[in-house]
């Protein structure tokens, strides 16, 4: 083996072994049972205390509620936004619509500024509308937050299906509804899906507005709920946050990593 | 739908977006009957997007632009730039800027370094699955989750100070949330630990896209490893570099999960980026109008970093 191979190797495994501890340390202090830590991090696991500690977040998290509801808003808005946006899409690329450069830029646009930019405004108008607080605020704003990266996304992909299946459907006297649903959709599935995948992990991991638009421990998203769980972190001990952290990042864990083609396909598309 | 019934005695092709561009084009008389019809359909398959994004994005935007020019005292005056002026005068919103600027040198450095070193040394190789995952994995996390690990590791009695006191470094063990600038230095390296990953996978699609012959002509003439990587693979990655330091700059002047959960922007308000100063400013010191000023300015640079990028997103595409 050549040095230069060698030099190679060790530097991997350096950055590996790196990468690797704080994952580790996570797994292996959220088994530690919560009664028998220490006080200290543990290096190596002992006991099973994982399903303890993530009922005692539970418990104390309220992540029973928290999960329901993030489910529901994540799948909901990403479903909205990937439909919303794809009409959107569909209309200024294959429908005869004037000014596209004008419709391309508003709904775009909403993707370039900071969410911080929305923050007040949307907590004033949602608390005189009695939409603070609810399900269908939080819907609302994350459908509207992701609207305009997917319609981006399928735009941009719409522009490169060809013209000819459309127009030759169009001869044939189907809507325009229905060419969406029954020939545009079907073409562009797997750009709706990497955005879904992508608004679902953006909307289930946001805090922001969790913490923002919301005071009930039965309407708050999971990483509201998180972030509470990590406000107590002294009172019920490293292992049950752990724990909890864990247990609210399962679900995106595991949608990334059987959906890795949809994030890898959505992230060239930004491009 | 309504439209199906019209459309379907209505056999002419649809004069294709663009108009003037378009091969085929109904005749001018059928053309106006038929163009109103088309345009309400699809100003129908627009119209929710555009409502949507109008009003909870774009309204609030010019809604927050004009807050920032009226005062914070009780009747709220019209106060000109004095809400811009504090970021002359207000020692923490200096320090927040100052934080902020940490943030995008290391966030765009770090994951670009690491994620193009990784990407090149993991292109091939045994055991370089392996080390991809590892590097990939924490990109899974949110934020928040990321904030809970890294407070593991670093509170006073963390997985960082357990170890340097193991090693017998106990001088070198401190509280490492604590005092500014490390607290805000070691925030960033929490953060290039989660955003690593997706550069290494963009950095990893470019590499797969070099053409192995230009390569093989490389060493052909003899060029060395280093010369190849310089003078053959760097410039092929270009259009993905940008990207990456597109995607980090703005990621990193928008994050705000990882340092609200790590430490509020405490202690005092010493790790407070713009992004987290809006937030205290507005919701917790109740200065809305200070919040708004700090909000538009964010915008401001967002917009500038973003259009690094964009520009060769929409030359591209073509809008």
């Amino acid at each position: 083996m050549s040095l230069g191979r060698v030099l190679r190797n060790a530097t991997l495994a350096v950055l590996a072994l790196t990468w690797l501890v704080p994952t580790w340390l996570l797994v292996v202090n959220a088994l530690v049972p919560a009664t028998s830590y220490s006080g200290s991090p543990h290096w190596l696991p002992q006991d099973f205390g994982l399903f303890d500690n993530m009922s005692q977040a539970w418990d104390k998290a309220h992540l029973g509620p928290a999960l329901g509801n993030s489910l529901l808003y994540a799948v909901v808005s990403a479903v909205a936004a990937a439909v919303l946006a794809g009409l959107a899409a569909f209309a200024t690329v294959i429908m005869p619509v004037g000014r596209q450069a004008v419709w391309f830029w508003v709904i775009y646009s909403g993707t370039l500024l900071p969410l911080q930019v929305f923050l007040r405004p949307l907590f004033l108008s949602y608390a005189h509308t009695s939409l603070y607080d609810t399900q269908l605020g939080l819907v609302l704003i994350y459908t509207a937050i992701a609207v305009p990266f997917a319609f981006f996304v399928l735009r941009n992909y719409a522009l490169t299906l060809p013209r000819e299946v459309v127009e030759a459907a169009r001869i044939d006297g189907a809507s325009w509804w229905r060419v969406f649903w029954q020939i545009h959709v079907p073409l562009t599935r797997s750009a709706m899906i990497a955005v879904f995948v992508f608004q679902f992990v953006a909307v289930w991991n946001d805090l922001m507005f969790g913490i923002t638009m919301v005071t009930s421990r039965n309407i708050r998203p999971v990483m509201a709920a998180l972030a509470d769980l990590q406000g107590n972190y002294s009172n019920v001990g490293p292992p049950v946050v752990l724990a909890g952290a864990l247990l609210v990042s399962l679900p995106t864990v595991v949608l990334f990593f059987s959906a890795q083609r949809f994030f890898v396909s959505s992230l060239k598309i930004h491009r | 739908m309504s439209t199906s019934l019209t459309s379907l005695t209505d056999r002419r092709p649809p004069s294709a977006a663009g108009g003037p561009t378009a091969p085929r084009r109904a005749t001018p008389a059928g053309r106006s009957r038929h163009t109103v019809r088309e345009r309400l359909v699809a100003g129908g398959f627009l119209a929710p997007s555009v409502v949507l994004v109008a009003l909870f994005l774009l309204a609030p935007f010019v809604w927050t632009v004009y807050r920032s020019f009226f005062g914070d005292s009780r009747t709220s005056p019209f106060s000109w730039f004095d809400n811009y002026a504090l970021f002359a005068s207000d020692p923490a919103l200096a320090r927040s800027v100052q934080n902020t600027l940490l943030w995008v040198v290391g966030t765009v450095a770090l994951p670009f370094v690491l994620g193009l070193a990784i990407a090149c040394m993991t292109d091939a190789g045994r055991f370089s699955r392996l080390v991809r995952l590892c590097v990939v994995l924490p990109y899974a996390l949110s934020g928040s989750a990321v904030a809970v690990v890294w407070n593991f590791m670093l509170t006073t009695d963390g997985a960082v100070n357990q170890v340097l006191t193991t090693l017998g470094l106990d001088s070198l063990a401190q509280g490492w949330l604590l005092t500014w600038p490390g607290n805000t230095l070691v925030m960033i390296l929490a953060n290039a630990w989660q955003a690593t990953g997706v550069a290494v996978i963009l950095f990893l699609v470019g590499l797969q896209s070099i053409p192995p012959e230009t390569l093989e002509a490389g060493a052909l003439d003899g060029a060395s490893g280093w010369q190849q990587f310089r003078h053959i693979v760097l410039p092929q990655l270009r259009p993905v570099s940008i990207i990456v330091i597109g995607m980090s700059l703005v990621n990193g002047l928008k994050s705000f999960d990882l340092i609200w959960v790590l430490t509020q922007g405490g202690p005092g308000r010493a790790t407070e980026t713009l992004a987290v100063s809006m937030y205290n400013e507005t919701f917790l010191e109740l200065r809305p109008g200070a919040g708004a000023a700090i909000a538009v300015v964010l915008t401001v640079i967002v917009l500038a970093a973003s259009w690094l990028y964009l520009r060769r997103q929409l030359d591209v595409k073509g809008v």
